[in-house]
């Protein structure tokens, strides 16, 4: 009998944790083909890559032994452009057909830049992929002055770095705040303030309307206010799921790819998983496209499961962020922003810390966190607020005694039994593995 | 560039200028760290050089230290310790008076060996210290607050809970300079000697809150120290001498000293436990038993004594209060007459919360029961209210009054020597204090004659040398007939200077019962010193002679080392009736002083003894060179 | 597998734990560093130590883009110090808050059980920490919830 042939295509965290996740439970039974565009890395730490902390060695997360070691098949620097779920074959750029049983997208995400003049000109960075990043470094030189432009998570990962790198930055935003989808006003105010303290230049509610050359520099013109001189500028104004390849295909595209709990798409043998998957989010109950590692990780693992051949159920994910700005810290967990919830919020300015608890009846459904990295009294409710979110305990004892103690959570998750109710817990039915424990027998 | 400092030491000495709200660091040098150590050794020094004559306790220049030592931090058992030192209000002279709690420990990982604080704030202010953030803040939200609540609120206002903040403050009775006010932190810890807590209030510092800082603490032979604290904590459990004390603390006391005639009853009128009074329930394990209790134990000990418990009957059922030591037992309760634990166990923790002495406290509620008894104090003078033997309640109605100052509480908030001697007339006989103004320990020195010599001669406000610990080690014998003189003298006098050694280590007198040379292989294995015994004890004989050079620059003189009239009365019941100190008293002196290389009519240390100790540069403070040559001889 | 189990009854909030847990992790005496921790569970008294339980699902392991956490051969989920980047998706990662970041390293830091030989039980004057067989479970929550009424009868 042939080997099922897995043919997966992106080398991200979504595609790399179904592939470690099939021979976690088939031990090289199957064929697996991997179709990625670049040699995968890891996205996450690309900012640390960028500040030189590390190595880009340490970048890739699937070396050639690592591959051999899982027996997967690399299709290293192909891009897939398109499938016929007819004859369950994927289409490559370079003419090759590769015939799956079952076939895995998790093509990620790329970045996009602002539609403005002078966007696409030398001294403009994007920040997402590998080869940006390293257009980056080449680009920053002590003392020279940086822009990026836009505020999200995505430019607040890289924002240490460029610090790191001895540089003057200005961070311009469309939106009123910083981070506008990540925290709310008033957490966007305490992290303006902590970066204006540190020499950081901040405006948001502008429009950039162009980049121009101005001898040797970059000039940014804005419908309002001042224009803003730069030697490097870099574009972090969003990203969007890279489907176009997907047209004209039978598989069904809502936001993303719409997925069922076993992260099937609606043609029975295709799944998909990470940025492009449109899936189930664990506290609304909703399909959901969250674009963040911890849940391309997750769709990742169980996609890679239900091919194995298991049956295995997702619960959902957990929309979070985490980024650490000069010494602060800054979470969100599940429905920050959720308008119908009860809300619970103290604010510190002084330290500076902020808290904020989200409510349906007696149990927390979001939450937000900011403060110093160095307060290490502190540092344990990040994952407190997390189990509270995921868990859902009930808090029913507590909720009275936190509106007025915000920042005592943790006598209150564990006393609440959290605990207990999150031992059970695991994504895939068992005890987790270490990554280099799985490989073919 | 900075010398490297031993092991152990945070490095640095917080200075904080209350008048002019300024805050600085000093650094340490390796030798001021060898000769000073820490707490009570350091301490001194800095009154020494720093608080002259004229500076008396509630002038804005005396300086209230707050030390810790080189162990605190560090795991042997009990290293929270906080040593305070000042001029104190009730003798207006040294105080050497010691706290647990966290204090030691926080303050140390903050990057601090001691706070000294001098001048005095415009305006109520606390102390805040985390790391490398050191303010004076606004304290009006403090003010009113009792100890617990200062503390409490101070959690809130911070956001910090459990060991994460330590506070000290000295409570109502500090802001309205109780003359004896303490310091007290972290629910039931309290340094209490010397009206400590109205030198605080004086320098309208509402408290000391520090956070449990991130600073490393590091040892120069870490694993040596593992090793050696290792030894003490076992020394601790399972030497006969100590295993008690390691189980249950203080609580035996109750049961062992009403059998020696030590426990005080009903202002020393009597040395007989009252007939149906349930003895069982005031054994160590009646005490601890007898109630819902929880270890609430110091920075990294492991003794089961320091407690927390829930009355579980009366008036106030359910509330959680500190277990009270031996001297809450008997200040909060034998002392004036109470002899239900229940009633005992709530007063202490309302004496902890107000913020006084709990021994002054007892001594000033028998002398007020008695007196009224007696009739020397009429109801009217105390506002209406009427104080029988034992009363807990109105007790506590008399606290109040005191802490706030309200009618006759004004006079009583000076202490019962001065109150009695306000009142008058057979009052004044009736009290118990040592003409120095030392308060007595909570026992019946009338049957433990070292405690009352030790506490009339005493430098820093309380006993300089403390019941002996293991003082064959010292050269003294095993134990002693406590009512012969000689041995008495010889013995308290023999064993002078092991209690400044400890009370400079940063550690605890509990902790510190064992072996001097265990306590000096600890020292080394954090410091990186060869420290010996003999080293630890010259130390500590320096530090109490410094500590009485100084007392006697403040104008404390021998002839105010004896008892109250009745404190150093004659026992008229119980086992040790009759036994008459007063009768030896003169030659307990002569032979105190002989012991200690002090003058017996000048009470300074001899220049010969100042010699001996390395203390010859105050030779000339203390000396004029033609009385130097006579001295002694 | 043995475990740290925790008996909350025994603990007195003495604090040792967390100065032998961080001199086991850094060599210093730095409760900072600690990555067991007490907590007070009525007022100001009743302590316990918490601490990673090594959980099944390991939620930091497997959210590790590097894969910097592994799991040793006593079953303590470990971080590989060369690997780690200091992102911190473990810390949010971790529903149960016992996952560490130390600012001076720039890593993250959790219980490894220190190889076999737990200091915080060696620490522990009390057995409120004992390493033995046994399954993970939740030490606390009734111990705390039963303490925390105290404190709650008085906030209300």
């Amino acid at each position: 009998m042939a080997r099922t042939r897995h043919v997966i295509v992106g080398g991200g965290t979504a595609g790399m944790n179904a592939i470690s996740t099939i021979r976690r439970y088939d031990r090289g039974a199957s064929e697996i083909i991997l179709v990625a565009d670049e040699r995968p890395y890891s996205r996450m730490v690309l900012p640390y890559y960028l500040k030189g902390s590390i190595s880009e060695s340490h970048v890739f997360t699937a070396p050639p032994t690592r591959l051999r070691t899982l027996d997967v098949e690399p299709f290293i620097g192909r891009r897939a452009v398109g499938v016929d779920t007819q004859i369950n074959t994927l289409m490559l750029d370079d003419g090759t057909e590769l015939p799956y049983d079952n076939l895995l997208i998790a093509t990620g995400s790329s970045a996009v830049r602002a539609p403005v003049a002078g966007a696409d000109g030398s001294g403009v960075h994007s920040f997402w992929t590998l080869e940006q990043a390293q257009g980056v470094i080449r680009g920053i030189t002590p003392g020279c002055s940086v822009v990026l432009v836009g505020a999200g998570f995505i430019a607040f990962t890289i924002l240490n770095s460029i610090l790191a790198l001895n540089a003057q930055l200005t961070v311009v935003e469309i939106a009123p705040q910083i981070l506008p989808r990540m925290i709310d006003a008033t957490g966007a105010d305490v992290v303006t303030r902590w970066l204006q303290e540190r020499g950081v230049t901040v405006r948001t509610g502008v429009q950039l309307n162009a980049i121009e050359d101005a001898d040797g520099r970059k000039r940014l013109r804005f419908r309002q206010g001042e224009d803003v001189m730069a030697d490097q500028v870099i574009m972090a104004t969003g990203i969007r799921t890279n489907l176009d390849w997907l047209e004209g295909s039978d598989i069904t595209i809502n936001r993303g790819i719409v997925v069922d709990a076993h992260m099937r798409s609606n043609v029975p043998n295709v799944y998909a998983a990470g940025d492009v998957a449109e899936g189930r989010d664990a506290v609304t109950g909703e399909a959901a496209l969250h674009a963040i590692e911890p849940t391309a990780m997750e769709h990742g693992r169980i996609a890679g499961a239900n091919m194995a051949g298991q049956s295995q159920t997702y619960r959902g994910s957990l929309l979070m962020n985490i980024v650490e700005v000069l010494g602060l810290e800054i979470a969100s967990f599940g429905a920050w922003d959720d308008a119908d919830a009860e809300v619970m919020s103290a604010l510190r300015p002084e330290r500076p810390a902020y808290r904020k608890l989200l409510w349906h009846d007696d149990r927390i459904t979001g939450a937000m966190i900011l403060g110093p990295a160095r307060d290490i009294w502190a540092t344990n409710d990040v994952g407190i607020l997390k189990g509270l979110v995921q868990s859902g305990v009930s808090l029913r004892d507590w909720k009275s005694y936190l509106r007025g103690n915000l920042f005592d959570v943790k006598r209150a998750f564990i006393a609440a039994g959290a605990t207990g109710r999150l031992l059970p817990q695991t994504v895939l039915g068992r005890p987790s593995v270490a990554a280099e424990s799985v490989a073919v027998q | 560039m900075q010398e490297e400092l031993p092991g152990g030491y945070a490095g640095k000495i917080l200075r904080v200028d209350l008048s002019q709200n300024r805050t600085w660091t000093e650094a340490w040098t390796a030798e001021m760290c060898r000769t000073c150590i820490g707490g009570v050794g350091l301490g001194i020094k800095i009154l020494w050089d720093e608080v002259p004559a004229e500076v008396s306790w509630d002038h804005e220049d005396n300086r209230l230290v707050l030390a810790t030592g080189p162990l605190a931090g560090l795991p042997a058992w009990g290293t929270g310790g906080l040593t305070v030192v000042t001029r104190g209000a009730l003798t207006n002279g040294a105080t050497n008076t010691q706290a647990n709690g966290f204090f030691g420990a926080n303050l140390k990982y903050s990057g601090y060996d001691a706070i000294v604080l001098q001048g005095r704030a415009p305006e109520w202010v606390y102390l805040y210290i985390h790391d490398d953030t050191v303010e004076l803040r606004d304290a009006s939200a403090l003010l009113g607050k009792d100890t617990w609540e200062t503390q409490e609120t101070l959690e809130q206002m911070l956001d910090l809970t459990g060991h994460q903040l330590s506070v000290y403050t000295s409570g109502l009775a500090g802001e309205n300079q109780v003359r004896f006010a303490a310091i007290h932190g972290d629910y039931g810890h309290v340094a209490s000697k010397n009206g400590c807590g109205a030198v605080m209030g004086n320098k309208r510092l509402k408290a000391v809150a520090i956070v449990r800082g991130s600073k490393a603490l590091r040892a120069a032979d870490p694993r040596g120290l593992w090793m050696a604290a290792q030894e003490i904590a076992e020394d601790l459990q399972y030497d006969p001498s100590t295993r008690s004390l390691y189980e249950y603390g203080t609580l035996p006391g109750v049961s062992g000293l009403s059998r020696l005639g030590a426990l005080p009853i009903k202002n020393y009128t009597t040395n007989v436990v009252p007939e149906g009074v349930d003895m069982s329930q005031w054994t160590a394990q009646g005490l601890r038993e007898g109630f819902d209790h929880r270890g609430h134990q110091c920075n990294s000990c492991g003794m089961h004594h320091c407690h927390a418990q829930v009355l579980p009957s009366g008036p106030h059922q359910g509330a959680i209060v500190d277990e009270p030591e031996y001297e809450g037992w008997s200040g909060a309760g034998w002392a004036f007459g109470c002899t239900d634990p229940v009633a005992t166990s709530w007063l202490n923790t309302q004496v902890d919360r107000a913020c006084v002495d709990v021994n002054e406290f007892g001594w000033l509620m028998g002398w007020v029961v008695e007196c009224q008894e007696k009739g020397y104090v009429t109801k009217e003078q105390l506002g209406g209210l009427t104080i029988t033997w034992g009363d807990a309640e109105a007790a506590n109605a008399l606290l109040q009054m005191i802490i706030r100052r309200e009618g006759f509480g004004d006079v009583l908030a000076e202490g019962v020597k001065r109150a009695s001697e306000t009142v008058g007339g057979p009052a004044a006989e009736c009290a118990i204090y040592a003409m120095t103004g030392n308060t007595p320990r909570g026992h019946d020195h009338r049957a433990r004659w070292e405690e009352m010599l030790d506490t009339c001669t005493g430098s820093g406000g309380t006993l300089d040398s403390g019941p002996p610990v293991l003082p064959t080690e010292m050269g003294q014998p095993a134990r002693i007939n406590p009512f012969d003189p000689d041995a008495v003298a010889r013995m308290v006098g023999g064993t002078r200077g092991r209690r400044q050694f400890e009370d400079s280590l940063g550690t605890c007198i509990f902790t510190t019962r064992t072996l001097l040379s265990i306590l000096c292989r600890t020292l080394s294995a954090a410091t990186g010193w060869d420290f010996t015994k003999d080293e630890a004890l010259l130390f500590g004989r320096r530090t109490a002679a410094l500590m009485r050079a100084f007392n006697i620059r403040c104008g404390i003189t021998p002839d105010l080392e004896r008892p109250s009239k009745r404190y150093g009365s004659v026992p008229v019941d119980g086992p040790a009736q009759g036994q008459d100190i007063g009768a030896h008293w003169e030659h307990l002196l002569d032979v105190w002083y002989d012991m200690v290389g002090y003058d017996r009519q000048t009470g300074k240390p001899l220049p010969a003894t100042l010699e001996d100790l390395g203390l010859s540069h105050i030779l000339a403070d203390l000396w004029d060179a033609r009385e130097a040559t006579h001295a002694g001889t | 597998m043995k475990v740290l189990r925790i008996t909350p009854q025994r603990c007195t909030g003495c604090m040792r734990c967390e100065i032998a847990c961080s001199y086991e992790q850094s060599g210093v005496f730095q409760p900072a560093k600690s990555v067991i921790r007490i907590s007070p569970f009525e007022a100001h008294t009743s302590y316990a130590p918490y601490t990673c339980t090594q959980c099944d699902e390991a939620w930091c392991m497997v959210a590790c883009p590097v894969n910097a956490i592994t799991i040793s051969p006593v079953g303590a989920k470990i971080i590989l110090n060369d690997l780690c980047v200091g992102c911190k998706l473990c810390t949010i990662a971790c529903p149960y808050g016992t996952m560490f970041y130390d600012p001076d390293t720039a890593k993250a830091t959790k219980c490894n059980l220190c190889g076999g030989a737990p200091a915080c039980a060696t620490a522990c004057p009390t057995q409120a920490i004992e390493y033995v067989e046994a399954e993970s479970a939740d030490w606390l929550g009734s111990f705390a919830a039963e303490r925390a009424e105290t404190q709650l009868a008085q906030q209300a």
